[in-house]
């Protein structure tokens, strides 16, 4: 019974189906067919206005400025050798050039060619005044990213380009199509849904001469929003002068709300370089250059965090009660184990935790490794957020990683003592990067409260606030405050390694590292701290990449500190 | 027994096969020198539906009580995937519909179709006979009869619902409705539900995204903003009517050749039928459309397995609403809800699915005698 009641509904809605087909075909087909035969129809594409970009001050990172481009519509030649030769004079490019671009991009009768892209006003304003001698022709505005900073924020920035082949595959789905612009890596790409203008388009009917007759239809481009970042152009400046010869990394953050203030990769490049055509040689440069001047080092580059790891093992060994503050070794230089001997650059007497952390001891971190064992240091380093994403708002963050003996196991290698012992001066295959760092170094200073590092902080006029979520670390207060005295003590004691850092204008407390890259290379040289200012607290971290000693990157973050405080950023 | 209908397997593996022949042949044409549409996508398609018969074939093989005991398990599974999809893919903040296992992606939105029709035939298959000689109160009834499917389908209705995936989620409802209907509940209780809903629906319009509210407004109103969310509708008619009656001839559509036609080579497929073979194109495609449909209620009224009974209605119920919506929409007659037109339309998921509920339907054609 109900199976014949499901019967006729379904009998019924086809033929209602049917119906509506009869109508529209037949009834109104006449209509319909005019419509899209007889009349001719040409599609003239707008493109949308892609967001503006913007520093925590309003300074505008990226921007749009309006381009010219020449279009020629392919059923509405007349006299191709006549519009030729009167676009090559305008122009100034030879005819037989043109008509090969032309003869490249023409792809149906209806769809308009693009000639010349971003030809000056005045050449756009004649081709305009003698349409009515060529109705094929027409000049199109369109809008072309544009950096007004240059260098200054490239990384963070990323850039825009036409969607390539790999790319449309991902985001067609999102009403994506081939000819429109999408960011590539950094704010440009996490952000572009939000910064996207929508395409549209008009489609107009024209008459035989070529004239628009009436508007079809219409679909406005939209505009993309706008988006705020919590970047200081000042600070990427100060980091980008200090870091103007050298390759390395330089990333400032606000301890209390995870604001990412600063972040400068170097080498750098100028975006601009993706937008304009004629800087195509220095765009070759930089895709060839041997430092990837387009790595973004403080999220995509995965180093060996050196003594600067010593800060998670030291708390490893408080927090899981392996030792106290007054728990003392003695420093030979060197250290013995199943008959290795592992290094150590100085020599003491004996000293408690605080005194080996300013001193960077390795002899006393071979000790605590070996109490702890891999798999305690892998906890409490795991628990500070290395080895894992810190999940800031920029595309294709690495992990670093964390060695233990599971992953060992993995990869079918053995685990020795030696690898713990190795694993706990942050050498072996620890690898972290520079924003981890400055993260646990931040979670650090408050103590266990832990931020989320991000960059963006309005889209349009509203404020982003799904980052501003903060945790509360399983240890306790004391032993990070031991910690905290143990990297003061770096900057004040003379025989600290930070000892640089030692000046009346800033507070800082941090640790130096000097780590060993697998390669033959100089070592690199890290700073990871915090700084207490009038301003604001920030964590920071200076990694010059094979740059030497440690000292190295103490005398960029002392200039950086100095400067910001000069600047009243700090 | 009266009215036996013969060799009901054949006419589904013709129809079926029908089908997907005039799909291919129309994807075909939407794929034609065409940078928006690759070439691609129609040896995707073709691929795809060669190993769909092999699946087709298969799944009429199987003892067909296996369905039955893997129905909570595969329901549960797409639980997983749909939460999977929901929470993975952070960085693309549009809708997230994709899954990558390896080399394989697929929309588990499709997938949830299958799952929750063989699930709810499972469940309302078990409903103990309603005499019970008052044993239970009313609303244990009404608990079991109606609040526990419900509440199996809202999960997925949710699930896709937040992806966000209007269309499909309407479409589990859809398929909720007509089985609740076929196991036998009380008019009442279905037409009240309705007529809550309705009721509540005004409550449901702050839940939507700016682009729905944009498309059900230019549904309701399609006069007062044709030029703006309404592109896509005037587009797809023009091309519909000016096929006429004999169309303008296989890829010869002006329409669809000349990229007028947003998404013509999946939701708006049926445009480039309507107006490269004309109302005579159209109209074979809904004939073996509707064949399809009706030899399947055959087999639902022969065979005597109350899941097997429930599991069909379930495949009816998806087939016609998704051929009814799209065709309708592509004319305007309902609103742009993002429907794949069943077999047609590219989408290699969704493409098996369909061709997996035919198995299913040719394994009870051949089995209806055995219970």
């Amino acid at each position: 019974m109900r199976l014949k009641i499901i019967r006729i509904i379904i009998i019924v809605l086809f033929l209602m189906i049917v119906a509506e087909l009869f109508y529209v075909q037949i009834i109104r087909g006449r209509f319909y067919y005019n419509l899209s035969v007889n009349n001719r129809i040409r599609v003239v594409p707008l493109e949308g206005w892609r967001g503006r970009i913007m520093g925590r001050r309003g300074e505008i990172l990226a921007d749009n400025k309006i381009s010219y481009n020449v279009m020629v519509t392919p059923q509405e030649i007349k006299d191709m050798e006549g519009l030729f030769s009167f676009l090559s004079a305008v122009l100034g490019m030879d005819q037989a050039r043109l008509t090969a671009i032309y003869r490249e991009r023409k792809f149906t009768p209806f769809t308009p060619v693009t000639l010349a892209e971003n030809i000056p006003r005045d050449k756009a304003i004649v081709i305009e005044e003698n349409k009515f001698r060529f109705p094929s022709l027409f000049i199109q505005e369109s809008f072309k990213r544009y950096y007004p900073l240059r260098y200054n924020s490239t990384h963070i920035l990323g850039y825009v380009g036409k969607i390539n082949r790999s790319r449309i595959e991902q985001v067609k789905e999102y009403g994506y199509s081939p000819p429109s612009l999408i960011g590539y890596s950094g704010v440009e790409e996490f952000y572009d849904p939000q910064l996207r203008g929508g395409d549209g388009g008009l489609q107009i009917e024209v008459n035989s001469r070529g004239q628009q007759v009436r508007l079809l239809s219409l679909r406005e481009p939209t505009k993309g929003q706008d988006i705020t970042l919590t970047i200081d152009t000042a600070i990427q400046q100060i980091a980008m002068e200090l870091l103007a010869d050298k390759t390395g990394t330089i990333v400032v953050m606000d301890t209390q709300n995870g604001e990412v203030l600063g972040l400068v990769s170097s080498p750098a490049y100028d975006p601009n370089y993706f937008i304009e055509k004629e800087y195509n040689s220095q765009l070759k440069r930089i895709l060839s250059h041997p430092k990837s001047p387009l790595l973004n080092r403080a999220i995509n580059g995965q180093f060996p965090p050196g003594s600067v790891f010593k800060i998670p093992v030291a708390l490893a060994a408080l927090d899981s009660k392996k030792i106290t503050q007054h728990t003392t070794f003695s420093c030979p230089g060197y250290f013995e184990y199943g008959g290795v001997v592992f290094g150590d650059t100085c020599q003491y007497a004996s000293q408690n935790l605080i005194e080996s952390i300013a001193h960077s001891c390795n002899v006393y971190f071979y000790h605590l490794g070996l109490m702890l064992g891999a798999e305690g240091i892998y906890k409490y380093a795991r628990a500070l957020g290395l080895g894992e994403l810190t999940n800031v708002d920029l595309p294709y963050e690495k992990p670093g990683f964390l060695p233990n003996r599971r992953n060992y196991l993995d990869r079918r290698k053995p685990w020795y003592a030696g690898n713990t012992i190795n694993m706990s001066i942050g050498q072996g295959d620890v690898l972290t990067t520079p924003l981890q760092l400055v993260k646990m170094m931040s979670t650090v200073s408050r103590e266990g409260i832990e931020v989320q590092p991000h960059l963006i902080k309005k889209i349009g006029e509203r404020e982003v606030n799904q980052y501003n979520a903060q945790s509360q670390l399983k240890i306790s207060k004391a032993v990070f405050e031991i910690i905290k005295q143990g990297m003061r003590a770096t900057v004040t004691d003379p025989a600290g390694t930070a000892h640089d850092l030692n000046m009346p204008q800033v507070y800082v407390a941090g640790k130096t590292g000097t780590a060993q890259s697998s390669s033959n290379k100089e070592h690199h040289a890290w700073f990871v701290g915090y700084a207490q200012g009038d301003v604001r607290n920030i964590a920071f971290c200076v990694l010059l990449e094979h740059g030497g000693s440690s000292h190295n990157a103490t005398f960029i973050a002392r200039d950086l500190l100095l400067m910001m405080r000069q600047e009243q950023l700090l | 027994m009266p009215n036996v209908k013969r060799n009901l397997d054949k006419k589904i593996w013709i129809y079926t096969i029908s089908i997907i022949a005039m799909g291919l042949i129309a994807l075909y044409s939407a794929a034609h020198e065409n940078v928006r549409v690759s070439h691609k996508v129609f040896y995707d398609q073709f691929t795809f539906a060669l190993l769909g018969i092999g699946l087709m074939y298969v799944i009429g093989k199987i003892d067909y009580r296996r369905f039955y005991d893997g129905a909570y398990v595969f329901y549960l599974i797409n639980v997983v995937l749909l939460a999977y999809v929901l929470l993975g893919g952070r960085h693309a903040l549009g809708a997230r519909r994709w899954l990558e296992l390896g080399p394989i992606s697929f929309q588990p939105s499709e997938v949830t179709k299958l799952a929750l029709i063989l699930a709810l035939g499972r469940y309302l298959s078990n409903r103990r006979p309603s005499l019970s000689f008052n044993f239970f109160t009313k609303a244990q009834t009404f608990w079991r009869e109606f609040f526990v499917p419900f509440g199996i389908t809202s999960v997925y209705m949710i699930l896709i619902f937040k992806q966000p995936d209007l269309g499909t989620a309407l479409m589990l409802f859809g398929i909720f409705i007509v089985m609740l209907f076929a196991g036998g509940i009380e008019y009442r209780i279905i037409l009240g539900f309705l007529i809550f809903c309705l009721c509540l629906s005004p409550l449901g319009w702050s839940f939507l995204k700016q682009y729905q509210k944009d498309r059900l407004l230019v549904f309701l109103n399609p006069n007062i903003d044709p030029l703006g969310a309404g592109y896509t509708i005037i587009q797809s008619k023009i091309a519909m009517g000016s096929g006429q009656i004999f169309g303008k001839g296989w890829l010869a559509g002006t329409q669809s050749q000349l990229n007028f036609l947003p998404e013509r080579h999946t939701d708006f497929i049926f445009s480039v039928i309507g107006e490269e073979w004309g109302f005579v194109g159209a109209l074979l495609l809904v004939y073996f459309y509707f064949r399809l449909i009706s030899n399947s209620l055959y087999i639902a009224e022969q065979v005597k397995d109350p899941f097997g009974v429930l599991v069909t209605v379930g495949i009816i119920a998806i087939l016609t609403l998704q051929v009814i919506i799209n065709i309708g929409m592509v004319m305007g007659l309902f609103p742009v809800v993002g429907l794949t037109l069943p077999f047609i339309s590219y989408g290699r998921s969704s493409l098996l699915i369909f061709m997996m509920m035919m198995g299913f339907l040719l394994n009870l054609s051949r089995r209806r005698t055995i219970f």
